[in-house]
């Protein structure tokens, strides 16, 4: 039996694959596994195996946009093949030529944003993106730039780009994620990767970056986002809280603490409710709070945060590089009908 | 025959009056205009008429405050001899007789359209009518409605009634003009007959042309109506000419049928579906006056088992959300509801999550025409960050771009608004005040978060893309 999950987790230990290419990949695989006789059916596999990678893990959005983009490919792909095995053949084919291609989107987006950077750029980027990386590496060839980077807390990723940016040669710091206000004048402009584009021409990206736009909107700098096609995304979100990826449980309150040790509850996880009697079997003898931990405030704090698309100047990708308005026209073009 | 155009701009000559006016010189032509301006001047005098008429002012001069006393609550029919704003010399008629040239109308004249018939009775409105001097400066280019009467052929019943529907708005909305229209049109296709020597797909549409130019002077033509009538002649000339006609009608029956299912039922399931994928449990939906669209997500809504409440937003003189609260209270099932006017709306958008409203039409740059008031629920939401969702089908797309709220609108007639109204009616035939109720407003697209439509969730800058994606030339 095929277990998607397994191959997935497979094709993802190689560094440079990102979920999206990995999703795609891994569905080829499932065609090439699958005995569907008919279009349908294999539709329907597809549709399955897509569902059981998104259930694998809680940041599903680039995941998303890597599965519906390979399923509608194969759904519109024209059935000019004598048998179904052909077929099959066909779309495997495809799948692999695809994800092969678009490991070269990288640097063709690098050279397409080194075109906007001057000699003598400051640069401001936010926690770890491997196409921010070729991009500063490729301009660092050229130009003469200096960056800073965001630590990107919770998970810090900040400070590895600092790191790689550092051992290649470029001049560049870690500042905190409060200090981005603080360093905004200095920066010529913001350069930051993505986990998706969306229809609206938004941008999904990790937690922080709506921060830095809203802030280089106010200081007038240019916020530019990179990103690769198939990480363009049909999803529409109205708000930060109409994320796929919100949850309830996300900025959500602890219990309150109550005097009385009968009703005195060791719940760990949030949600603001009253504990009904005899709720609960563990009593805390003492009147101790319970310890706000690294760990507890990553698991309440969101991962992914949503900028709007009149805060972005521009979306560089490998089919150009777009106004945030080209992004939905490109995605209507691609996706509606 | 060409198809009359509603807003024919002011007119030196008035249409079918004086043909021989062009041959004329400018000033043979000004002598004339003083000498029918005497006459009716003198016809005023006569009959004892109110107010002296202040010097004609030329239609579209600077905004005068106005002088002209509103018509009292007169639900007659008959069109009042309005004194006309403008410089232009009508058949100075006796107030008495049928005008035989259609008069610019004030527009404090009531629904005047009533198929041309005047009571006896009329006459006391026409003087006090006659009272009015001047009109408004602004938003005389609206084109008030023309009562047709003399028709040039036939109006078919059907078409009488809905014009009759219309005038009244009893038919109100775009939607359901739209469909009332096409079904309308069903009828006259159905009692038709290819006159001899004539093809249909030729003659059917100049046979259709004063049907709408009649529907037209009832109110003036919705953008849904507009693109379904440039559909269905477009089928019409598609017609192959050795069809047997009653082959090519009910051709044409199955073509309106279908694109009454195809653009706006099943669109609107479409539009049920996507919008209310955006609806999550707790939400506070606020919508304003009542749009058929939106009515129908938040019943889907609730019937999928979503607990959410609402706030309904409404405004005189209308009062739309009246109905829609009524539908949204009603059954087993009532959904929890708020009911405020317009002035309220700034301590109700706290609590709100969402803004749902309808369309009237969707133009290129992404700005949507809506009922009055729909442009200020945007801006303060807005300045709220409430996102703000635009249900709107495909088939109301129109090629054009607008600005502003002015270049295109249509205003309550005062019958109507006295109707719904009490508070109105209160405000008697004032000298110096007019009553001004324009119909629709602009909401520019940087108001609008998201429109639903048939095709996915689409921001408005993108509106401009979605007949290209759907692969028409012309929607």
């Amino acid at each position: 039996m095929f277990d998607i999950k397994s191959a997935f987790q497979a094709i993802l230990k190689d560094e440079q694959i990102s979920p999206p290419l990995a999703a795609i990949l891994a569905l080829t695989e499932l065609i090439d596994n699958s005995d569907a006789g008919t279009m349908f059916e294999l539709v329907k596999a597809l549709n399955d195996g897509a569902e059981a990678l998104k259930n694998q893990t809680t940041n599903t959005i680039s995941l998303n946009a890597g599965c519906e983009l390979f399923i509608a490919f194969v759904t519109l792909f024209p059935h000019d093949s004598d048998n179904f095995t052909d077929l099959k053949k066909e779309l495997i084919r495809h799948g692999q030529n695809y994800a092969a291609e678009a490991l070269t989107y990288r640097q063709k987006i690098a050279e397409l944003a080194v075109g906007f950077i001057k000699d003598g750029s400051v640069i401001l980027t936010h926690s770890y993106s491997r196409v921010v990386m070729q991009t500063l590496l490729l301009a660092h060839k050229r130009k003469r730039i200096s960056v800073f980077v965001t630590e990107a807390r919770p998970r810090g990723l900040g400070i590895k780009t600092a790191e790689a940016l550092t051992a290649a040669g470029v001049p560049s710091t870690v500042i905190l994620d409060s200090a981005v206000a603080y360093v905004m004048d200095k920066v010529d402009f913001v350069l930051v990767g993505s986990e998706a584009v969306v229809e609206s021409g938004g941008l999904v990206n990790a937690v922080g970056s709506n921060q830095i736009a809203i802030i280089a909107r106010a200081a007038n700098k240019p916020f530019y986002a990179l990103a690769e096609s198939y990480k363009f995304h049909r999803l529409f979100p109205l708000s930060q809280y109409d994320l796929p990826s919100h949850t309830s449980k996300i900025l959500s309150f602890p219990r309150p603490l109550l005097s009385e040790p009968s009703l005195r509850t060791n719940a760990p996880d949030g949600g603001l409710s009253y504990p009904s009697s005899g709720s609960t079997s563990t009593n805390q003898p003492d009147l101790e709070s319970p310890r706000i931990t690294q760990e507890s405030i990553s698991q309440n704090n969101p991962n992914v945060d949503y900028t709007r698309p009149d805060l972005i100047s521009l979306v560089f990708s490998d089919v150009g590089s777009l106004t945030p308005e080209g992004v939905s026209q490109y995605l209507v073009g691609m996706f509606a009908g | 025959m060409p198809v009359p155009t509603i807003a024919d701009p002011p007119v030196v000559v008035q249409s079918g009056a004086k043909p021989s006016q062009q041959s004329m010189s400018k000033a043979e032509r000004r002598e004339l205009q003083e000498k029918q301006r005497a006459a009716k001047a003198a016809l005023k005098e006569q009959q004892g008429g109110g107010k002296p008429q202040g010097g004609k002012a030329p239609a579209g001069a600077q905004p005068k405050p106005p002088q002209t006393p509103k018509a009292p609550k007169d639900q007659q029919a008959g069109p009042p001899q309005a004194k006309i704003p403008q410089a232009t010399g009508g058949a100075g008629p006796s107030k008495t007789k049928i005008p035989t040239t259609p008069h610019r109308k004030s527009f404090l004249a009531e629904s005047p359209w009533k198929g041309g018939l005047k009571d006896a009775s009329a006459a006391a409105a026409e003087e006090a009518s006659n009272r009015q001097s001047h009109g408004l400066r602004i938003f005389t280019h609206f084109g008030q409605p023309k009562p047709i009467i003399a028709v040039k052929g036939e109006i078919h019943p059907a078409i009488v009634r809905l014009g009759l529907l219309f005038s009244e708005f009893k038919i109100c909305g775009a939607n359901a003009r739209c469909i009332a229209t096409l079904t309308a049109f069903k009828q006259v296709i159905q009692d038709y007959t290819t006159p001899p020597q004539h093809t249909l797909s030729r003659h059917l549409m100049t046979h259709l042309s004063p049907q709408i130019t009649h529907l037209v002077s009832a109110r003036p033509m919705s953008v849904t109506m507009g693109n379904a009538i440039r559909e269905l002649k477009l089928k019409i000339s598609n017609i192959d000419i050795d069809m047997v006609e009653q082959d090519a009608k009910n051709a044409l029956y199955a073509e309106i049928d279908n694109y009454i299912r195809d653009r706006i039922l099943l669109a609107d399931e479409l539009i049920e579906e996507l919008a209310g994928n955006k609806i999550k449990d707790g939400d506070v939906i606020l919508t304003y006056a009542k749009s058929s669209v939106v009515e129908k997500v938040l019943l889907n809504a609730r019937e999928e088992g979503k607990k959410f409440s609402i706030i309904v937003i409404d405004s005189p003189p209308l009062l739309e959300g009246k109905v829609l609260l009524q539908s949204l209270i009603q059954g087993s099932n009532p959904i929890p509801c708020t009911y405020a006017l317009l002035p309220a709306l700034p301590s109700l958008l706290t609590d709100v999550s969402m803004v749902l409203v309808g369309a009237h039409a969707l133009y290129s740059n992404g700005a949507v025409y809506s009922r009055a008031g729909t442009a200020m629920v945007a801006m303060m939401a807005k300045a709220n960050s409430v996102p703000v969702v635009v249900c709107c089908e495909t088939y109301k797309f129109s090629e054009g771009v607008m600005v502003d709220g002015f270049s295109k609108n249509e205003l309550v007639p005062l019958s109507i608004s006295n109707k719904h109204s009490n508070l109105l009616k209160d405000i008697d035939a004032e000298p110096n005040l007019e009553k001004l109720n324009p119909l629709y407003d602009l909401t520019p697209p940087g108001y609008i978060t998201a429109v639903v439509t048939e095709v996915g969730l689409i921001p408005p800058s993108s509106i401009s893309s979605i007949p290209l994606a759907l692969g028409k030339t012309n929607m």
